[in-house]
């Protein structure tokens, strides 16, 4: 049986095709915000992959930004429930998760079982999510996927705000001005996304093992600016983006197999 | 009459204000707005002038921004935007308490930003309990009265105040009754909120009768079966989209601890002995909320017992942005109720809220984790 997860984001639309629970046969990011063709596209995508057609689908399990909207599939599910069930799959012994998504940051707790106990979500703000990064990137001509290498140069961390991306903006503007390596502030950015994110998960406590996921998981200047705030180690997987598909495609599993 | 016919009604009202403003102001009955949380609505009634709440309008803030920060709760700032759109015309007074810092500065920037409707204020003492506290709200009570004489020409009588308290009382057991019966009755949180929402645009005596006969229907008509039972508690819950969102996920609010909603009837004025003095006492009892001074915090333990003993699986806080006086009491709250094994949410709103999407996630995790 072949299950269907696709994860809206704000600003990727992710799937994930398993087969039989277990065995993932394909995967796919594509890079568009909600209300674009951007799930046509992840779904052509992750179909061609697995070579299996739309009509071999079990079930298919929308979640994210814009899972209210997407009329193809078969549950609705927030992410916050998909990248329990996806970091459980992957991370079993995993009781702390930390996602952050393009425009919001959650942290869920855990039981034994994989399930969600108690979550936190940011406010509605920038600050300390994906969107930051974008912003503070582009600020300083980077792509995305370079500010890990330049944080990883840094001789000095930069104080950034972690109030407010606006105020933030300003602050970096202000400090390249006056002569800050760049390295040095792209782990000040680091750190201020660590920071604001940190204090959202000690509201739900932590307990190890610790896991990121969500984009934002795959720089490594946030994921060592995170461990030093919490004082744990973090895991993350390769495919963090991923999660809230892959726990989609699980969550449509559970239901088929319940369903019988 | 049947229960949708009832809730249509009300519904009705709810979402028209100004046509109740008009009808009163047509009846020859003179309107005086009542701003959050508690104003002596026995006394204005007792002199036959209609209080009507005002507790702002979701809606895009601009005049008001002239004279409020923008770090400060929007439920104020739109009681004056509308007041400055001239949304209010035709009320003879505006009462205003003084129980929190921005309601005190609602009440100072409508003197000088809205023209033709004066701003009454009503100073409660911070030590409402004790004889000289009580002593304190009569004299307060006193010139609310004079203050509501020279805005509307309208006299005082204890006699007039005694049988409006009588009223009132019934009224508050009314919407006592109702919230219990709502616990377990099939009616949504939509429908719900409509019959306290109600209340705030209509004279006590028309709308209880309109409860009275709800609440026999609901008693008699089908149960809620297979939702979420939470109660919830805030300032306001009044947004349709948020409300929206509870029935879509099957959210059922069993109790409320809501400053608009319950909080308003839970307490009784003495119907014996001098009728003043029984409203300053009646203001001396009440309890349990952000907004009355309590060094002990029992709101905390009251939400918790209230949450077990009406059988709810969470408590769903949805706190107003900028409320400061709400958000105190939040974290003894979220602890309280930790230790009592009772999910608990917090969701940020406020009156310019257009995006619901991160409260429809949050609730719908909420009920997937239930």
């Amino acid at each position: 049986m072949y299950t269907l997860g696709i994860d809206i984001g704000s600003t990727t639309s992710k799937a994930v095709i398993l087969k039989d629970g277990e065995e993932m046969l394909a995967s796919s990011i594509v890079i568009a915000t909600v209300g674009t063709d951007g799930v046509t596209q992840v779904i052509r995508n992750v179909l061609d992959e697995s070579g299996i057609k739309e009509e071999e689908i079990g079930c298919t399990v929308a979640t994210g930004y814009g899972r209210q909207t997407y009329e193809g599939a078969d549950y609705q599910v927030s992410e916050l429930s998909c990248h329990a069930l996806g970091i459980h799959h992957v991370f079993p012994g995993a009781r702390t998760v930390i996602d952050i998504g393009g425009q919001d940051a959650k942290v869920l707790s855990l039981n034994e079982q994989g399930r969600m106990v108690n979550f936190v979500m940011n406010d509605k703000c920038a600050a300390g999510t994906g969107r930051f990064l974008d912003v503070m990137a582009n600020i300083l001509k980077l792509d995305i996927s370079e500010l890990e290498t330049e944080a990883a140069k840094a001789e000095k961390v930069a104080s950034i705000s972690s109030t407010c991306t606006v105020f933030a903006e300003s602050e970096v503007i202000s400090q390249l001005a006056s002569g800050t390596a760049i390295p040095d502030l792209v782990a000040g950015i680091c750190q201020s996304v660590a920071v604001r994110v940190a204090s959202l998960a000690k509201r739900v406590g932590i307990r190890a093992d610790v896991c990121m996921s969500g984009g934002v998981a795959k720089n490594g200047g946030v994921r060592e600016a995170m461990a030093r705030e919490l004082g744990v180690e973090i895991l993350h997987d390769e495919n963090a983006q991923l999660m809230g598909a892959l726990g989609a495609a699980l969550y449509g599993w559970d239901k088929v197999k319940s369903v019988g | 009459m049947a229960v949708n016919e009832l809730l249509a009604q009300l519904h009705e009202i709810a979402t028209s204000p100004k046509k109740q403003l008009d009808k009163y102001l047509a009846e020859g009955k003179p309107v005086v707005l009542v701003a959050p949380v508690y104003t002596p609505n026995e006394i204005i009634h007792s002199m036959g002038i209609v209080p009507m709440g005002a507790w702002g309008a979701d809606m895009e803030l601009n005049e008001a921004k002239k004279y409020f920060p923008a770090f400060i709760s929007s439920i104020v700032q739109s009681i004056l935007e509308l007041g400055m759109k001239g949304e209010y015309e035709g009320v003879s007074a505006l009462i205003v308490p003084s129980l929190c810092d921005s309601l005190m500065c609602l009440g100072q920037n409508w003197k000088y930003a809205v023209k033709g409707i004066p701003y009454i204020p009503m100073s409660y003492p911070q030590n409402r309990k004790p004889a000289y506290g009580i002593k304190f709200t009569r004299a307060m009570y006193r010139r609310v009265i004079n203050d509501l004489t020279v805005a509307t020409g309208k006299h005082y009588s204890d006699y007039a105040l005694k049988d409006s308290i009588k009223i009132y009382n019934e009224h508050n057991a009314v919407m006592r009754e109702f919230a219990e019966i709502a616990s377990t009755a099939d009616i949504s949180a939509a429908a719900r909120n409509d019959v306290f929402k109600s209340a705030w645009f209509m004279l006590p005596e028309e709308h209880t009768a309109i409860v009275k006969q709800l609440n026999e229907e609901l008693k008699a008509g089908p149960k809620a079966e297979g939702k979420v039972r939470v109660l919830v508690s805030g300032v306001l819950a009044d947004s349709p989209s948020l409300l929206k969102i509870f029935d879509d996920n099957d959210i059922k609010v069993v109790f409320d601890d809501v400053a608009h909603e319950s909080r308003q009837y839970r307490t009784d004025a003495p119907e014996e002995g001098d009728p003043l003095q029984a409203m300053a006492i009646k203001f001396a009892n009440m309890d349990n909320c952000s907004f009355l001074y309590d060094k002990d915090k029992k709101r905390v333990d009251y939400i918790v017992e209230q949450a077990k003993a009406h059988d709810a699986r969470g408590v769903i806080v949805l706190m107003t942005k900028f409320c400061d006086t709400e958000e105190f009491d939040y974290v003894p709250i979220k602890r309280a109720c930790d230790a009592a094994g009772l999910l608990n949410l917090n969701i940020e709103v406020d009156r310019q809220m257009v995006n619901y999407e991160q409260a429809g996630t949050m609730i719908q995790a909420f009920k997937e984790m239930v």
